[in-house]
């Protein structure tokens, strides 16, 4: 047996999209296969092909060396395949255990019998060095412990092929290591595994051979000790591309904004606790200031708390000296805040509204746009055009496109455009370049340093550790929702930073000593 | 003493139910679809039992009858229920405006067809139905007053419901399932589950408990049948919101409506409510005043199924 | 081609396919029923509006006019992301405060019936601000809480009538009539349709479907309550006080389903409040026009007209034995099929598809997100 998967010149079409054209992706037995694919590139499309949620129109599939015929995720399982998704397939008010048994269930006169089921899981567990409690409920444990309950329903399935959908995403650098370590360890027991990312690190960290993907093409498959990343990422983009991010000096001026003892309290199921604890920090004119940290450390509600989505339960806001702790959203939109959300189809845009309305979301109410009550039609979508063209905004009929339709790069850049034109003193920028593909990235990030090198001060709030490292003059490290380090980008590493986030390193105290830096 | 009795025994006449058709609803939306249509499951199941009721009414009586009309209403309702399962399943149609549309077409049915077949439009049936006392039950002290006299099968088809329910949804594998339909149908569906399926499954069970809830409606009330039941279907989706979509809750909010509209049915046949000169209208309202002030203390935390009520896409991810 | 346009006409053509559906479902179930009868009586829904001519042409139009406003209110709440189950109980409630100031308020001369209409408004926009309250303060599921209005408004307009001798007439068990004064005037249109019940309430209702078009596609005001109806979230970053504009929203819709009652019993036509425990249908006719209307109100207004002629059309059916219910089951079919309008929108852009570009080969990566999107598009309300 050569291959335990063979997809050969598998093609997909969706309405006015070919998602795969001719693609061929073959996994040998035992070993860890990277996929690797900008987002958009088909890499989803391809693995949902494997496990039958789509047909496709042309291509064929070989599982362990037999043609297969694929048609649901069940016929995936009983051939051995299972899948770690991206977002979590799992069901937030079920325990552990439930989640893991779910479609698998043992019954006994028509009851649900978990005890077999259960010592199973403690089994695999202990075997793979993945512990995790039965009987929590998935809503309580972090995420990198859901991912450990994706693994063991793949385990508990007796599943021998094993497919990671970008797992590293939400994982500290540390946590990442141990999944590397992880899938080490699983394909020593005889498992196969293809692993789909963006990131080379991770693929020069651990897989035997790579398959790359562009646009909907086939690009080929290269052994990754004799690659080098830039090949691999040339690959991937079709042309060479910089990421590290071109930009001069930082020039601190004055201090736009800043946030003093800051708590948010959130009360969950009686117990009380700060999701944002003391935090106090400081923006100043001209640079770029990052809240770094793992996801759910508390950043979308400090966030929330600085903008007024969200509530805070103690502390201070000052944006140009003036207090906005009490200020309605309103006002701190027309004072200066900028604010491009975290959840582009959740606050940042209203999707079923066209271009030009979304581009006057917080501008529609002011006389420019409207009078006695009544909207200038004409100006707005004048004004569409414009940061149409000056932000190359791309969709199918201009400023009348409704933006459900438009992708999500450049939905995005419909955000940045609209809050950077605000031209605002200070400018939120949440995740702004999530689920983007490269090029995209790179416009967004020369968008923030132009801006602020024209003087505004930029909070930004990011996941990724190359965006942090790159694009910050400062980086002030949030854990369990309080600031424990505020770093030089220059003088911290990578790795020192994973600590940092990981809550392994710092103190709570940071976020406070930074108040009387002055 | 045998006020108690009589109040409660009325109670159970309006909560059983209530408390089947919210049941039946709560499978519907556990598995993700949202069941606006149960006043016009209920209507449709009632018209059905009630015309076999009428039409065998010559020849047939007791208990054995009843459970035959049991049958036929619980068939009119997964009948009828299809039609919404199919709208918001398949078509991924509005659940509002489906189930909306099921609720018009009801009545505007049983009027059209009881016109035809017998040219008015309430049926009426001869209520033999009732049982004065379960024997040897019926004579323990107090606990018989309560549950065995002056009673219905249905009311203990009802309970058996409640306890099949529980189970169902907590115990079995459907019910595992079902609940993952109802709150990650993307999750469900990776572990290979079928979710298009199971809220059929789901939609059914609503519309069964829904056909049945009409039939048992009626038969305690009435002695005829009038193309309605008076808003009880959307009284069930109330008792479902106040029951946070979990069968032991449901059980208390269905109680509590049951009293509520007890009192309004019979405060005249209690001397102690008539005395107070309380207007008729009031005790009319009172339900659906409780109603709303239930609800402004128990909305705020809704644990109401995440997807219900978002139509289950398996491509979308 | 303008996006805005390729919209309108396939929501159209779902609604034309939705009636085509009705119509074909109630002449097949007329013919199980008499097949000798079901062709003249299907003739008869399609032309019975018309038997004596303009007079039957301007009891469309009267019968047209509540349900108009109704199914406007349903229409309007539902474009700002609410069901407003509600019309029935503030259809009622606002044809009560209508003929409380018709009865009482006896000096107001030529103004009378204007401070009649405005009660009526007033009446129901409070029963529609209540349900808005309670979604925007206490999360009250706004279904649930308009049911609940429907029936206290129901019960609590009968108690009151049956209750108040000035208003209450005990042999027909219903309330007494109106002031001549509290009429509203006919607007000339009894000379375009003469001997019909049409009356200005037809011109008022026209009015207020021009307004409210205005409202919600021109202003600043209806910016925000479609932002809210659409994307609660987005509104709330935006700045919009979304809590404000669903109070607002459930009160406009209130009103104008206020209006409606207002418009029927101030009609001079010998409507009254009838003391029966029975929700007003009105109401529920209305969810189905707004559902129809696609919830635009120039869809709406034609809606209204359309159910109106097909109901007059069945006031003839009884001839041939069959009951009007016939109208009703054909409405509901139309409203059940109307749901279907994304399928059929899809199955048109498909269409449109296959004739158009398919050598474009990789377009933008949204154009398949758009497609999926459109179907998890969340039109639908949780109770």
């Amino acid at each position: 047996m050569d291959y335990v998967i063979e997809m050969l010149h598998i093609t997909k079409e969706f309405p006015g999209i070919i998602a795969n054209d001719d693609i061929t992706l073959c996994v040998k037995p035992g070993e860890i296969h990277a996929l690797l694919g900008e987002n958009g590139a088909g890499k989803s499309t391809l693995m949902s092909v494997l496990f039958g949620l789509y047909q496709p129109e042309k291509g064929k599939i070989k599982v362990k060396g037999k043609e297969v015929s694929i048609k649901g995720p069940l016929d995936a399982n009983a051939l051995g395949i299972g899948m770690v998704h991206q977002h979590f397939k799992l069901v937030h008010n079920f325990t552990v255990l439930q989640n893991i048994v779910l479609g698998m269930e043992t019954t006994k006169g028509g009851m649900i019998q978990m005890a077999d089921a259960r010592k199973k899981v403690v089994e695999l567990s202990e075997k793979y060095n993945l512990f995790v409690d039965p009987d929590a409920f998935i809503s309580d444990i972090t995420v990198g412990m859901q991912q450990r309950v994706e693994i063991l329903k793949m385990l508990y399935r007796d599943n021998d092929i094993l497919i990671f959908d970008e797992p590293t995403a939400v994982l500290t650098p540390q946590e990442i290591d141990e999944l590397m370590q992880i899938m080490r360890d699983l394909v020593a027991e005889g498992k196969s595994i293809l692993f789909i990312t963006h990131k080379l690190n991770e693929i020069k960290a651990v897989a035997d051979r790579c398959t790359v993907l562009r646009r909907g093409k086939y690009i080929g498959t290269v052994e990754v000790k004799d690659t080098d990343k830039e090949a691999m990422s040339e690959m991937m983009v079709g042309r060479k591309v910089n990421l590290t991010v071109e930009k001069s000096e930082a020039k601190p001026g004055e201090v736009v904004l800043e946030v003093k003892d800051l708590c948010v309290k959130s009360v969950r199921e009686g117990h009380s606790q700060n999701v944002v604890d003391h935090v106090s920090f400081k923006v100043r004119k001209g640079e770029i200031v990052c809240i770094a940290g793992i996801d759910g450390n508390g950043q979308t509600e400090l966030v929330h708390a600085i903008t007024g989505l969200g509530g805070m339960s103690q502390g201070q806001i000052l944006l140009n000296g003036e207090d906005m702790t009490k200020k309605s959203i309103r006002y701190k939109n027309t004072h200066g805040m900028s604010h491009i959300p975290e959840d582009r189809h959740k606050h940042g845009l209203v999707l079923d509204y066209n271009l030009a309305y979304n581009l006057v979301l917080q501008q529609y109410f002011e006389p420019k746009f409207s009078k006695f009550g009544f909207l200038k039609k004409d100006k707005i979508n004048e004004y569409a055009d414009l940061l149409i063209e000056k932000y190359d905004i791309r969709s199918g009929q201009g400023k009348d496109t409704i933006t459900r339709s438009m992708s999500g790069g450049n939905q995005q850049k419909a955000i940045v455009a609209r809050e950077i034109m605000k031209n605002p003193d200070i400018l939120l920028a949440v995740q702004p370049t999530r689920g983007l593909d490269v090029g995209a990235i790179e416009y967004i990030h020369k968008q923030l340093v132009a801006q602020r090198d024209s003087g505004s001060a930029i909070l930004l709030v990011s996941l990724e550790l190359d965006e942090v490292m790159n694009l910050s003059d400062r980086i002030l490290v949030i854990y369990e929702g309080a600031i424990v380090a505020d770093l030089n980008p220059k003088e911290v590493t990578v790795q020192e930073l994973g600590l940092y986030m990981a809550g392994s390193k710092g103190s709570k105290s940071a976020g406070k000593e930074e108040a009387d830096h002055e | 003493m045998s006020v108690v009795y009589f109040i409660f025994q009325q109670t159970m006449f309006f909560a059983i139910p209530l408390l089947i058709v919210a049941l039946g609803g709560m499978f519907s939306e556990r598995s993700g679809v949202v069941n606006i249509a149960l006043e016009g499951i209920m209507t449709m199941g009632a018209f059905t039992s009630i015309l076999f009721l009428n039409l065998t009414g010559k020849n047939m009586s007791g208990q054995g009858q009843l459970l035959i009309a049991i049958v036929i209403a619980m068939a009119t309702g997964v009948v009828f229920s299809l039609f919404h399962a199919y709208a918001a399943i398949n078509m991924k149609a509005d659940q509002t405006i489906s189930g909306t549309a099921l609720n018009m077409f009801a009545p505007a049915f049983a009027i059209f067809v009881a016109r035809i077949i017998q040219g008015v439009q309430q049926v009426q049936f001869s209520n033999t139905f009732r049982i004065e006392s379960v024997p040897v039950l019926g004579s323990i002290p107090v606990v018989g007053d309560l549950f065995f006299k002056n009673t219905y099968i249905t009311t203990y088809i009802g309970i058996g419901i409640l306890i099949l329910s529980a189970v169902v949804l907590y115990k079995t594998k459907f019910g595992l399932r079902l609940r993952a339909c109802g709150e990650h149908p993307q999750a469900a569906d990776a572990a290979g589950v079928n979710v298009y399926r199971m809220q059929y499954a789901g939609v059914m069970i609503s519309g069964a408990l829904g056909g049945l809830g009409g039939l048992v409606f009626v038969v305690p009330t009435s002695t005829n049948f009038n193309a309605t039941v008076s808003g009880y279907g959307f009284l069930a989706l109330a008792v479902l919101i106040f029951g946070q979509w979990k069968p032991g809750r449901i059980l208390g909010a269905s109680l509590f409506f049951g009293l509520t509209k007890a009192v309004a049915a019979a405060y005249s046949g209690i001397p102690f409510l008539n005395n107070m000169g309380i207007p008729s209208y009031l005790y009319k309202m009172i339900p659906y005043i409780a109603t709303l002030i239930v609800l402004i203390f128990t909305s705020k935390n809704s644990q109401a199924p995440r997807a219900s009520g978002v139509p289950y896409d398996k491509g979308a991810r | 081609m303008n996006k805005k346009r390729k919209f309108d006409y396939t929501g159209v053509l779902s609604s034309v396919f939705a009636i085509l559906i009705g119509l074909i479902v109630g002449f097949i179930i007329l013919l199980i029923c008499n097949p000798k009868q079901s062709a003249p009586g299907f003739f008869t829904i399609l032309t019975g509006a018309f038997t004596h001519g303009a007079k039957g042409v301007g009891q469309v139009f009267y019968y047209s006019t509540p349900i108009i406003l109704t199914g406007l209110s349903v229409g309007f709440a539902f474009k700002t992301g609410l069901f407003n189950i509600g019309a029935s109980g503030q259809f009622i409630v606002g044809g009560f405060g209508a003929v409380y100031v018709g009865i009482m308020c006896e000096n107001l001369g030529s103004i009378h019936w204007l401070a009649a209409l405005l009660a009526g408004v007033l009446f129901g926009a409070i029963w529609g601000l209540v349900p808005g309250l309670l979604k925007a303060f206490f999360n009250v599921n706004e279904v649930i809480a308009s049911i609940m209005m429907n029936y206290i408004g129901m019960y609590g307009v009968n108690w009151f009538v049956k209750s108040y001798k000035p208003m209450f007439n005990n042999i027909r068990n219903e309330s007494k009539p109106v002031l001549q004064t509290a009429n509203i005037p006919k607007m000339g249109l009894d000379k375009l349709f003469p001997d019909s019940s049409i009356n200005g309430g037809f011109i008022i209702a026209v009015l207020v479907v021009i307004l409210i078009y205005l409202v919600l596609d021109k202003t600043a005001f209806g910016y925000e309550l479609k932002a809210v109806g659409y994307n609660r979230d987005a509104s709330r970053y935006a700045g919009i006080n979304e809590k404000k504009g669903i109070v607002f929203s459930m009160m406009i819709a209130g009103a104008i389903s206020g209006l409606a009652g207002a418009c029927l019993y101030l009609a001079g036509t010998g409507k009254h409040i009838e003391i029966v425990d029975t929700l007003a249908d009105e109401g529920f006719t209305g969810i189905s026009v707004a559902l129809l209307g696609l919830c635009h109100p120039i869809g709406i207004l034609f809606a209204g007209i359309f159910i109106a002629y097909l109901t007059a059309g069945g006031f003839y059916l009884q001839l041939f034995e069959f009951s009007t219910e016939i109208i009703d089951i054909i409405v509901a079919i139309i409203i059940y099929f109307s749901a279907f309008a994304l399928m059929v929108k899809m199955l048109i852009a498909k269409v449109e598809k296959n004739k158009g570009d398919k050598k474009s080969g990789l377009k933008e990566p949204g154009d398949a997100a758009a497609s999926k999107a459109v179907s998890d598009k969340k039109g639908g309300i949780k109770a």
